[in-house]
């Protein structure tokens, strides 16, 4: 059997404030896994990767890193992985290089085993180009991988990233994963990873877990996940219909579900092919006017509105562009 | 605690500091202007006013000390409150999860506050030169410079104290010199002890601040150094406790 990498018991996080942000997280992950933790702000990912980081402690129940308990070995466990926040962890006005011989020095790392270990990273983070330039002229991209290559330089067994392409077009959020994949593929090393896009963690986590408001809704990987829902979602608006039209819709044999979202009708299918065309065969029989159809791929968003009750996207923008202006106005 | 690993880390946190400022000198010049002012114009008419006696030291010279160390102390407080700020930024959080002791991330971020006291010395004190204030010697200078050093990392804990009950980054100046007038006001730095009213005579006998000026007063002006020891004992115990204290409320700032 595998071996597990992170595992977390009944975890609960109340803070001084009597707020509870976690309430009772269980989940494993294996070693060599990229594992995903998926939830929209205020979810909890932050304070979960923080306990597992031992910056803070847990209210009651236990974790432990590679068999390492995050209460009573947290010396032992500072030593095996390294850690982005989701907040900027450089320092802007110095260069890129400077930043990573602070944080070599920080670590410990030799002299001698210094300036190779650096140029390393640099390569493989793309930026050695840009080494001696001061960091706050350096792009989002730019920045989150000079902090990952800060991660980086101690050769970590685990590496935890908080929200690691928060504010990143998708382009730049594609570079960064490019580094990242090639760097795992080298090292073996497992990453545990936060995110609120839904897209992100379906194209790079091995392994997800959906968590919202403190609590785990659903794991497993991907496909998994998106095979909780069906096949297929066909999403339509109607001149006109009532509940009876919903409920015969709902009876169709290769209808799995029906929700409403505002004038919205989705439909998810059981996904065996071929269904829109049955679907419009049958609203012409009824003789009702499609205003607009389309069809889309089960996504995570879908799995996390069923489990969840309301959608992930729609509450993670307003605030994603508040924390990504104020992280700007910051920097 | 492994004293080994608490200095490494305060010679990293200072080589920071340095490379810093290196970067962008001009805080350090702003900074500087308020004390060498105080220097200029008010050492200078209340030299020819003459209304405080100060032995045979003229005033310029009687109040450098004082003056050196109020703009270090700023300074020191001024960067100590700034961990406010940290604590929202990702740095600290990710110093948290390296094998750094705990107590050295508070002391080596103190210590860091040194580095920047020794620019202000290296600012203020030509302009004091030029002003006919003599110096003793240099080795009796360097070693009050050490003094400043303690001091200021001193100074920044007590303000990483403040910051742990801080809530918000508001009111960053107006804390910093609430906290720095009083200290210099109530102290030996302008105007000997016994001129004050007793009850802030109390005070300045446990204000930190009067033993800083009356070591380096001594060391840089009058030579006479009768109190020197009981001074530089009173600094070590001040640091000691006060680094104790701040890495306590260290916790407050990490939650
Ligand atoms: N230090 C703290 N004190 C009190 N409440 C906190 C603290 N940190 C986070 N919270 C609250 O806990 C909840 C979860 O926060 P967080 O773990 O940061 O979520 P996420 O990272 O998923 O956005 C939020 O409602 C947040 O306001
Ligand atoms: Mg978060």
């Amino acid at each position: 059997m595998a071996k597990t990498a992170i595992h977390a018991e009944d975890l609960v996080k109340i803070y001084a404030n009597n707020f509870k942000a976690l309430n009772g997280i269980s989940l494993s992950v294996e070693d060599g896994k990229t594992f995903a933790l998926v939830g929209p702000n205020g979810a909890g990912k932050t304070t979960l990767i923080r306990i597992l980081t031992t910056q803070i402690r847990p209210s009651s129940g236990n974790a432990f890193v590679e068999d390492l308990n995050v209460l009573t070995q947290d010396d032992e466990i500072r030593r095996i992985i390294s850690y982005v926040p989701q907040e900027i962890s450089v320092w802007t006005d110095l260069s890129g290089y400077e930043n990573l011989l602070i944080y070599a020095k920080i670590f410990g790392i030799q002299k001698e085993e210094r300036k190779k270990r650096i140029d390393e990273v640099l390569n493989k983070m793309g930026l050695y180009s840009v080494k001696d330039e001061m960091v706050r002229y350096y792009s989002g991209g730019m920045m989150r991988r000079l902090e990952i290559a800060c991660a980086l330089l101690t050769k970590p067994r685990i590496l935890f990233l908080d929200e690691p392409t928060i504010g990143l077009d998708p382009a730049a959020r594609k570079v960064v994963w490019d580094e990242l994949k090639s760097f795992k593929e080298e090292y073996g090393i497992t990453i545990f990873f936060t995110t609120h896009y839904m897209d992100e963690a379906d194209m790079y986590a091995d392994e997800i877990a959906l968590i919202n408001r403190g609590e785990l809704i659903k794991k497993g990987n991907p496909e998994e996940l998106k095979g909780l829902i069906g096949g297929e979602i066909i999403q339509l608006e109607l001149d006109g219909y009532d509940e009876e039209i919903l409920y015969k819709i709902r009876e169709l044999d290769f209808v799995n579900e029906v929700f409403r979202e505002g004038n919205e009708i989705r439909i998810v299918t059981k996904g065996k092919g071929l269904e829109l065309f049955d679907f419009l065969d049958f609203i012409k029989r009824l003789g009702i006017k499609i205003k607009k159809i389309s069809l889309k791929q089960v996504s995570l968003d879908d799995v996390f509105l069923k489990y969840a009750g309301s959608s992930i996207e729609a509450r993670g923008r307003a605030v994603e562009v508040a924390r990504v202006r104020s992280r700007i106005r910051k920097a | 605690m492994n004293i080994i690993e608490v200095l490494r880390y305060m010679g990293v946190m200072m080589e920071l500091e340095f490379r810093r400022i290196m970067h962008d000198r001009t805080e350090l010049y702003t900074r500087a202007i308020q004390p060498i002012l105080w220097l200029v114009l008010y050492g200078t008419v209340m030299s020819i006013v003459r209304a405080i006696p100060t032995g045979n030291v003229s005033y310029i010279a009687y109040i450098t000390p004082g003056i050196l160390l109020q703009s270090t102390t700023f300074v020191s407080v001024f960067f100590g409150l700034q961990m406010v700020w940290e604590r929202e930024s990702g740095v600290l959080k990710k110093l948290l999860t390296t094998p750094l002791p705990r107590s050295s991330i508070v002391i080596g971020r103190s210590m860091a506050a040194g580095i920047r006291s020794l620019f202000q010395i290296l600012l203020i004190v030509p302009v004091a030169m030029l002003l006919g204030v003599q110096f003793i010697n240099v080795a009796f200078f360097i070693l009050s410079v050490l003094i400043i050093f303690l001091v200021s990392g001193g100074f920044a804990s007590l303000s990483i104290i403040i910051a742990s009950f801080m809530k918000t980054r508001e009111r960053f100046m107006g804390i910093g010199q609430a906290i720095t007038m009083p200290l210099f006001f109530a102290s030996n730095a302008l105007y000997p002890v016994e001129l004050m009213p007793k009850a802030i005579q109390y005070f300045a006998y446990f204000n930190p601040m009067s033993y800083a000026v009356s070591a380096t007063r001594a060391l840089m002006i009058t030579g006479d150094l009768s109190t020197l020891l009981f001074d530089i004992l009173a600094i070590m115990i001040f640091d000691i406790i006060i680094f104790i204290f701040a890495s306590l409320a260290f916790k407050r700032i990490i939650e």
